[in-house]
């Protein structure tokens, strides 16, 4: 459903990807690695739109992206949760839930979507009013993640969702993304950790310095010599 | 004494009110955009300036008067906005370094370079609409079309001129009601996000360009009803219109805290009532006076440090 080609993207004269190509597909999760500074948040601002690539393609549903603002391809069916959470802070929970849906008009259908989100994450429900800067890592986290899903995407971006959290919840976090792909929702996820990612991803792809230098099964990555040295330690996949 | 006291009160609270309905596009541009435009005084007097203008010229009514005035300071807004501040602000995603925004274009040196840039750019449009304005009618002196009523009501031994009341009542009304507007509304609230988290509402899908120029619009034709409810209040219009409305109005936003709508009604009361004592016990000097020292109080008091929350106040729709 979505198909990077030969993109780049460049801030001044460095160029952050070096032409990336590769996929996700529908009702999968597609889990990106690479260690910091390899160029994937780059990536996920430019399948956003709010990064401007050099040269390459993003095709989603078989429609260009590139050249689109940021608010037509939410309106296409991507929605990312950046890294570092990024909520309104100055907004309440429930304001920053109803800017996520801010391309739709049906009110009746959002009114019932906060109310699955607040059933999903009743942190959340019990936070309703508080203003979202003075929520902890953790529920930014979700309310990140919320307010991506009050657009109804068609596939759901995350950008490094478990870093900086406590273990606790970041087990919260995979385990929301491992219901959300039972339910159908087709996501693409950039990650660090490797161990969480194998348990809820299809596909991998590991991205070095700009460029992606594998691709694979989660049994092929549990087998790549240099995923086994930097992503899963010392321990043996069986 | 006391009856004199309240006469004074009274009347600073009637020009107070007009200090807030000039101080409010400011307080909207800066919240929406966190940048201060200078030309905002120029915008609406160029508008004044037409408006006069087609009075001297065609015999225009006030009506017709009063919407080409708000019509021409809000297209020198979206001038202004285009030429100074459209793409100026910071769409790059924290931790990306000085990157090339789909938006800005460009490398740049950073956030810092271009609110100078902003700033700068603003005066010299200032300059350049005020000199137009200027060039359209050089006398000193216009005649602005009245709608001043002759009469004054007496409340005991008060004195109020009605013309005034329905000013500032139209003041208050313009405030509350958009601060309602940006706190309940659906665009209201893209406004405040916009304004919270620029990244964040390009990812929520919100159209962060045209919010911002829509605000720019609608700040600049909230100007030029400004300018046209004051003048037609006063009658004449005068070059020093412009400088008028820039300081009376910043010092109302700042009292007020910038980009907070109903912070701005309070400053520009808190302003008027000031002005109007420091007038009655010290004459024209101690009016001017006391409305720069009032302003140096507010800012430099502990508690109204600009790090602490002053655009926060927009955002929550204060």
């Amino acid at each position: 459903m979505l198909e990077i080609r030969e993109l780049a993207t460049a801030y001044g004269k460095i160029e952050a990807l070096k032409g990336v190509s590769l996929g996700a597909k529908a009702g999968e999760v597609t889990c990106l690695l690479g260690p910091n500074g390899a160029g994937k948040t780059t990536l996920m601002m430019t399948l956003s739109g709010i990064l401007r690539p050099k040269r390459g393609s993003i095709t989603f549903e078989g429609e260009e992206l590139v050249g689109k603002t940021p608010a037509e391809i939410v309106a296409r069916g991507l929605a990312l949760v950046p890294e570092n959470r990024l909520v309104f802070p100055a907004l309440s929970v429930r304001e920053n839930l109803l800017a996520g849906a801010f391309r739709r008009r049906d009110r009746a259908g959002i009114r019932d979507d906060v109310e699955k989100m607040l059933d999903r994450f009743p942190r959340l429900r019990e936070r309703i009013g508080q203003l979202a800067g003075t929520l902890s890592g953790g529920e930014q986290q979700m309310l990140a993640v919320a307010r991506a899903l009050m657009s109804r995407p068609k596939l759901l971006l995350m950008d490094e969702p478990s870093v900086g959290l406590a273990p606790l919840v970041v087990a919260e976090i995979f385990s929301i993304i491992r219901q959300l792909h039972a339910e159908g929702t087709s996501i693409f996820l950039v990650e660090q950790n490797a161990h969480m990612a194998l348990k809820v991803a299809q596909h991998f792809y590991l991205m070095e310095q700009g460029r992606v230098s594998f691709s694979g099964t989660p049994g092929q990555l549990a087998e790549d010599d240099v995923v086994q040295r930097a992503y899963l330690g010392q321990r043996r996949a069986a | 004494m006391g009856i004199e006291l309240l006469q004074r009160t009274l009347d600073g609270l009637l020009d107070g009110a007009s200090y807030a309905l000039v101080g409010l596009g400011l307080t909207l541009t800066f919240g929406t955009l966190r940048r201060l435009n200078l030309a905002y005084g120029a915008t609406a007097m160029l508008g004044a300036y037409v408006g006069a203008w087609l009075h001297l010229r065609f015999g225009a009514p006030a009506w017709a008067v009063a919407m080409a005035v708000v019509a021409v300071a809000a297209l020198a807004g979206l001038y202004v906005e285009w030429l100074c501040f459209a793409g100026t602000s910071d769409d790059t995603p924290p931790g990306a370094g000085a990157a090339t925004s789909a938006r800005g274009g460009g490398p740049v040196a950073g956030a810092d370079a271009r609110e100078v840039v902003a700033l700068a750019s603003s005066f010299a449009v200032w300059m350049q609409l005020e000199q137009l304005a200027v060039n359209l009618l050089p006398r000193h002196l216009n005649p602005f079309p009245s709608l001043a009523s002759a009469g004054e009501w007496s409340i005991g031994a008060l004195v109020l001129r009605p013309d005034r009341l329905v000013l500032a009542l139209l003041a208050v009304a313009l405030c509350l009601g958009l601060a309602e507007w940006l706190a309940r509304s659906r665009r209201g609230l893209a406004w405040r996000a916009a304004a919270d988290q620029r990244v964040a509402a390009h990812l929520a899908g919100i159209a962060v360009p045209q919010v911002q120029r829509a605000a720019f619009a609608a700040a600049s034709a909230l100007a030029g009803f400004a300018a046209f409810a004051v003048l037609a209040v006063d009658g004449q219009v005068t070059p020093m219109f412009g400088m008028w409305i820039l300081t009376k109005g910043l010092v109302a936003a700042l009292l007020g805290g910038l980009g907070s709508v109903r912070g701005v009604l309070g400053g520009g009361l808190l302003l008027g009532v000031v002005e109007a004592h420091a007038q009655g016990m010290f004459g024209a000097f101690g009016r001017e006076f006391a409305g720069w020292a009032l302003l140096v109080v507010v800012l430099l008091a502990p508690w109204r440090r600009p790090t602490r929350g002053f655009p926060r106040g927009f955002a929550h729709a204060g």
